[in-house]
């Protein structure tokens, strides 16, 4: 009998199952590819050749794709991402003090206190630092992305270039390349110029004490975590499963809503199509982008995007949204 | 003379009402949406603030509907907002569209300036005699009073209503029902009755619901289209909020400020923390969150456009009070993205915090 965790996010979709104790027994990382309903057939697709409808206790999803997928999957809990990296990393440790998130396009920073979130911050307007700018950074030096961190520690002399932007640090890195440094040193420097913005822009103003979860895609980066170990003179613990403690925490919090049976559509959801159609709704001047998904161009899933009500409120409601 | 006037929340209403009771035609633009802010954007200087963006989109769409003179309530102002009235005269000029500005509070300096007027060249145009000109704009008062009433107890009784939703489809109602009466004084009536039925709606003052303070710059606290429905989307999740700055609290405040006898509870608050004004109203953003702590809110929200000068100052001293006080405060930046996820994540995951802190569990 196993708890489904979802996390929807804007690079990767993940899966998790976890037993009755908590423990990964599966987990899937899947390129979300800007189509988070063709990622989320594609996991349930997956999972259903091992497992069967009747093994799953409760679903959770998480993540920027939450709602929609909320829907898909009929989840019998849906949360946002902080809470459910925190309660993924409490599960581990309940003494953990400060959790930093870096995902696809947002950075977070949760800090804790006696098992409690007390404090967060997310990156505000700009995406500078996050796994994307990585990956494309990555791909233009054409390093595969796995071994980037590696690159990172082989430097000699972490060049610096400026972080607050990712145009401008790539005008920098483009510059130091141009001029003939090597690229272990403008790698490495690239690593300390994404540290050093994380910890003046979103973690600005906040108490980091150990200990210190790092999770998120861009936990792999071992440059990264060498270089926020550097700036902060404390150890980082990257959990085992660092890459989708968002599906774990939002498995265990859909365990542990109090419901009988679980509202998951089945494994089979994913043989189904679904369309989306959208529309923008003229009755008023708000211009509400109206999206209507079906199911098998028959079955309404629901109505999203407007402000007023009057298109989604027929949609069933999905549990534990807050 | 076909006068409009820029969108601020749910102002828009008292406008119409003040507009009619004076019997000057008028345009009301469309509510504030993408597309005004779309078209606002394209001619306002990129680094301007977000309500000037909104604004602009708000004055075109109104000439194109025939409108040739702009009501604005401030020049020379404590921010960026006193630049406004200049400003956007020369981009609408540039752009092709001449039109007038009528200024509530018109500085010396610009009145050599042909397209600015004073407030007299309102009244000018009304064929109302002076005792029936004060009685309009106290109906105009009045109404806006009134709608800042319904506002604020829709907004608290969210957490404690029995009938879920009740108190947020009584204010759409009164608003929308209001604005279909072109008399003023029936208008005036509707939104009394309205008053009377928000006073009366069933709550169960044995709840406990999260209360939040909103606070942060004036016009995207007050602007829903701006700060993306937040007091709406807490109405939802049943939770209480309120805020301190409202279109009344603005009109109090500059008419004390004439007889320099404003901010009286701003100076108290916000003395230990910004004992200076810092333009705009960052220091009462400041006295508002230690109001909101000893008041026994639960958390505080604070609310800006990107690039507000006087609110990054506040924004930086929050942390020190929210510190000292064990008090939750969190900052949202507000630009042109109308994507809502982020924005929303941070909402969920504030309330999650809020209500742990209140009763320590998982969920």
């Amino acid at each position: 009998m196993y708890y489904l965790g979802v996390d929807v996010g804007s690079v990767s979709t993940d899966f998790v199952l976890l037993n009755k104790n908590y423990h990964v027994i599966e987990h899937l990382y899947l390129k979300t590819n800007g189509k988070p309903i063709d990622a989320i057939k594609n996991g349930l697709s997956i999972l259903g050749q091992t497992y069967n409808d009747k093994q799953i206790l409760s679903v959770g999803i998480t993540g920027s794709g939450r709602s929609v997928g909320g829907y898909i999957l009929g989840a019998d809990l849906v949360k946002n991402e902080i809470t459910a990296h925190a309660v993924a990393a409490l599960n581990i440790d309940k003494n953990v003090k400060t959790i930093i998130e870096i995902g696809g396009q947002d950075s977070k920073i949760i800090v804790l206190n006696n098992g409690i979130v007390v404090d967060f911050a997310m990156n505000t307007v700009c995406a500078a630092g996050t796994g994307s700018f990585l990956d494309r950074q990555a791909e233009r030096m054409q390093i595969p992305i796995q071994e980037f961190g590696d690159y990172a520690l082989k430097a000699t002399l972490p060049l610096r270039i400026a972080g607050r932007c990712s145009v401008f640090a790539e005008s920098d890195m483009i510059h130091k390349q141009a001029m003939g440094y090597n690229t272990p040193d403008i790698v490495a420097g690239l690593c300390d110029a994404l540290v050093r913005n994380y910890l003046t822009n979103v973690a600005k103003g906040k108490d980091i004490q150990e200990s210190i979860f790092f999770q998120g895609g861009v936990a792999a980066n071992i440059g990264i975590k060498a270089s926020f170990e550097r700036s902060l003179g404390k150890k980082l613990y990257v959990p085992a499963h660092y890459g989708v403690m968002g599906a774990i925490g939002a498995a265990i919090l859909s365990a542990e809503t109090k419901k009988t049976n679980t509202s998951f559509r089945g494994f089979n959801t994913c043989l189904s199509s679904f369309n989306s159609t959208s529309l923008e709704c003229q009755d008023c001047p708000n211009c509400c982008e109206v999206v209507t998904i079906m199911q098998d161009n028959n079955t309404l899933v629901g109505r999203f995007g407007d402000k007023c009500g009057k298109w989604s409120e027929n949609n069933i409601s999905a549990s534990g949204d807050k | 003379m076909i006068l409009t006037f820029p969108h601020m929340g749910n102002l828009y209403l008292a406008g119409k009402i003040l507009l009619d009771a004076l019997k000057i035609e008028y345009i009301i633009p469309p509510l504030s949406n993408k597309k005004s802010l779309e078209i606002g954007s394209s001619i306002s200087p990129e680094e301007m603030c977000l309500p000037f963006k909104i604004m602009m989109g708000n004055y075109i769409q109104s000439i194109q509907q025939g409108a040739d003179t702009i009501l604005l309530v401030s020049s020379c102002g404590p921010c960026r907002f006193g630049e406004y009235s200049e400003l956007q005269m020369r981009l609408l000029k540039k752009a092709g569209y001449s039109v007038k500005f009528i200024l509530a509070d018109l500085p010396d300096q610009l009145k050599s300036n042909d397209h600015i007027c004073g407030l007299d060249a309102l009244f000018n145009e009304t064929s109302l005699s002076k005792p029936q000109i004060t009685k309009a704009v106290l109906r105009g008062i009045r109404a806006m009073n009134i709608i800042d009433h319904l506002e604020s107890k829709a907004h608290l009784y969210a957490g404690y209503e029995i009938n879920r939703g009740e108190s947020k489809k009584l204010l759409k109602n009164a608003l929308s029902t209001a604005y279909s009466i072109d008399d003023p004084h029936g208008a005036l009536a509707i939104l009394n009755e309205y008053k009377t039925k928000m006073n009366h709606i069933q709550i169960d003052n044995n709840k406990s619901p999260l209360k939040i303070a909103i606070i942060g710059e004036i016009y995207t606290v007050i602007d829903s289209f701006s700060n993306l429905n937040i007091e709406e989307k807490l109405m939802d999740y049943g939770v209480s909020s309120s805020r301190k700055l409202t279109p009344s609290w603005w009109i109090k405040d500059s008419l004390l400020k004439l007889i320099k006898l404003n901010g009286i509870d701003v100076k108290r608050f916000s003395k230990d923390y910004l004992s200076y004004w810092v333009g705009g109203h960052g220091r009462e953003c400041v006295a508002e969150a230690v109001m909101a702590h000893e008041e026994k809110y639960h958390g505080a929200i604070q609310i800006f456009p990107v690039g507000c000068m006087p609110e990054v100052v506040s924004k930086s001293i929050l942390p020190s009070i929210s510190r000292d006080k064990d008090f939750p405060i969190m900052s949202l930046v507000v630009d042109e993205m109308t994507g809502e996820a982020g924005y929303t994540t941070r909402i969920e995951a504030f309330l999650d915090l809020l209500e742990r802190r209140n009763a320590s569990c998982t969920i």
